[in-house]
């Protein structure tokens, strides 16, 4: 059997078991689920080595169901169990908990259960990792550039809010639901954004983070309660976002600014399918955040060279947006757009709003939009003395060496 | 003259090492191109995997211990039967061994025949 075939069925095969089993097991028995899907796999592992079965996702699945009538049978609580899916309207067999609609519904209610709000926003994502899918704490850990101890004590936490607070494994409805699909949308856009904007060398565990959140969207999108316009414009940002993920990074896996990438590198399929999930968000009026950095996005793949990007346009859509969701990165990032299109008495409106101290951990980014400022102006002494601010205050290597490199160019002119 | 010889694979049990799901798929996938190395070159001959469950019979009164794999550490996990011209043959197929990181072991024993 081809490797490539089998690539990541464990990983989704993982979530997929766990939140059917979930479903019939219910919340309270989680880690007896994740040690028997565990089992599962071990099971497969030993027995493939001679021969791969020819449907490696039905042979796990029957594995993992013939599990569920051994922990029956082990915690001999049939009775407890059973009659929820044996009696009344709803009756549903165990089997057909299985069939790929059930599946897909029961990750669904796992996503809605890992964005609980009673859940604290950090434990969020990593309990979706692990639950929905299938990361191991040490692939969290890297994803998250946390220490997988961090990890372990929030999936610990997590589970036992889960268990004091009673949390049932439903997707709300009505009010609820708009609510919770709000944090479930923060949360696939947060895990995307791990994925994107991190520098790690581990590129793999980064691409996989973006394909699974993509996943995860693409699945709110085949349900009726939650394909919202919402839902459609983060999967339209996804797209475009993805298009580019092979030319964020050239073949020394150094990172390239939009300015340097290869165009030609580009995923347009992604594209075009980020256009036609962009035509379904706006079929009403509603626009979110998700919808104005999807038209950002989408207007800087639209552009031939760097040099025929629409900053006018870009700057619009970033008006938008920070009146959406006022953020002191949102007017840094216009006043970037305000430089490259030499409107410097305009970069200075939005710089004059800003100080260092907004920007945290990415005091460096402020300082060297100053920077650049500055030598737009013609100023030199204030552009370097605004390069070293942003070194001294710069953690990343690859960041570092990258002003590193525009110190030099002033010092050159 | 081909003879035959037994890999034995002794080492932790997968399910004591607690490897996730990715993990346990990369492996699995060394395992599969390991195995297609052998068949292509017409070596293997047959094996199993072998469950962690351990019943031992032991010394002159028969005493009988179940036991798993967790309070062993040393367990036979499985093996092949292979044919081979000669034990460095064989030594040189078991360099694909998936699980050396793990600090499993492979055993080479010849398989004995007897005169007719």
């Amino acid at each position: 059997m081809e490797n490539q075939l089998i690539d990541h069925l464990f990983r989704y095969h993982s979530g997929k078991m766990v939140s059917v089993l979930t479903r019939i097991f219910g919340l309270s028995n989680l880690e007896i689920v994740e040690d028997a899907v565990q089992d599962t796999f071990i099971k497969a592992s030993m027995s493939w080595r001679k021969q791969v079965p020819e449907n490696p996702e039905a042979w796990l699945t029957q594995a993992a169901k013939n599990r569920i009538l051994d922990i029956f049978r082990k915690l001999k609580t049939e009775k407890n169990y059973l009659p929820n899916f044996y009696q009344g309207a709803n009756t549903i067999a165990i089997n057909e908990l299985f069939l790929e609609s059930e599946i897909e519904d029961a990750q669904l209610r796992m996503i809605f259960t890992a964005c609980h709000p009673k859940l604290n926003a950090k434990d969020r994502i990593a309990f979706a990792l692990k639950t929905v899918s299938g990361f191991s704490s040490k692939e969290i850990a890297s994803a998250l550039l946390t220490k997988e101890e961090t990890v372990k004590k929030r999936l610990v936490r997590a589970r036992k809010v889960i268990q004091k607070e009673n949390l049932t494994f439903q997707i709300p409805q009505g009010k609820a639901l708009k609510k919770r699909l709000e944090s479930v949308l923060e949360v696939l856009y947060l895990i995307f954004n791990e994925g994107f904007h991190s520098n790690k060398k581990e590129q793999l565990i980064q691409e996989e983070l973006c394909g699974e959140a993509m996943r995860l969207c693409k699945m709110l999108l085949k349900n009726i309660h939650t394909r919202t316009s919402e839902s459609y414009a983060l999967f339209a940002l996804m797209c475009f976002h993805a298009a580019r993920l092979e030319s964020k990074t050239n073949a020394q896996n150094q990172i390239l600014d939009l300015e340097h990438q290869d165009r030609s590198l580009w995923h347009y399929p992604l594209i075009e399918l980020g256009n036609s999930m962009m035509y379904k968000a706006v079929e009403n009026n509603e626009f979110s955040c998700y919808h104005y950095e999807a038209a950002i996005a989408s207007e800087h793949l639209k552009a031939k060279t760097f040099n025929a990007t629409n900053w006018d346009k870009i700057l619009y859509w970033y008006k938008c947006l920070n009146s959406l969701q006022p953020m002191a990165n949102h007017l840094l990032t216009m006043a970037v757009i305000c430089i490259q299109k030499n409107d410097l008495q305009k970069a200075d409106t939005y710089l004059s709003k800003l100080n260092a101290n907004d920007f945290e951990q990415r005091k460096y980014l402020f300082y060297g939009t100053k920077s650049d400022f500055y030598a737009a102006k013609k100023n030199l002494k204030k552009a370097i003395t605004h390069i070293n601010l942003a070194i001294e205050s710069v953690n990343n290597q690859l960041e570092k060496e990258h002003l590193i490199k525009k110190k030099i160019k002033l010092h050159q002119n | 003259m081909m003879k035959q010889f037994m890999m034995i694979f002794i080492g932790a049990d997968y399910a004591d090492l607690g490897l996730s799901p990715e993990e346990l798929q990369t492996r699995m996938g060394k395992w599969f191109a390991w195995n297609d190395k052998m068949q292509q070159a017409g070596f293997l001959v047959g094996g199993e995997a072998l469950t962690p469950d351990i019943r031992r019979i032991v010394g002159k009164n028969r005493t009988v211990t179940d036991l798993t794999s967790a309070e062993v550490k040393e367990i036979v996990g499985g093996y092949y039967t292979v044919k081979a011209k000669d034990f460095d043959a064989v030594q040189e197929i078991a360099q694909d061994f998936p699980d050396y990181d793990l600090g499993a072991t492979v055993e080479i024993r010849e398989i004995m025949v007897f005169d007719k």
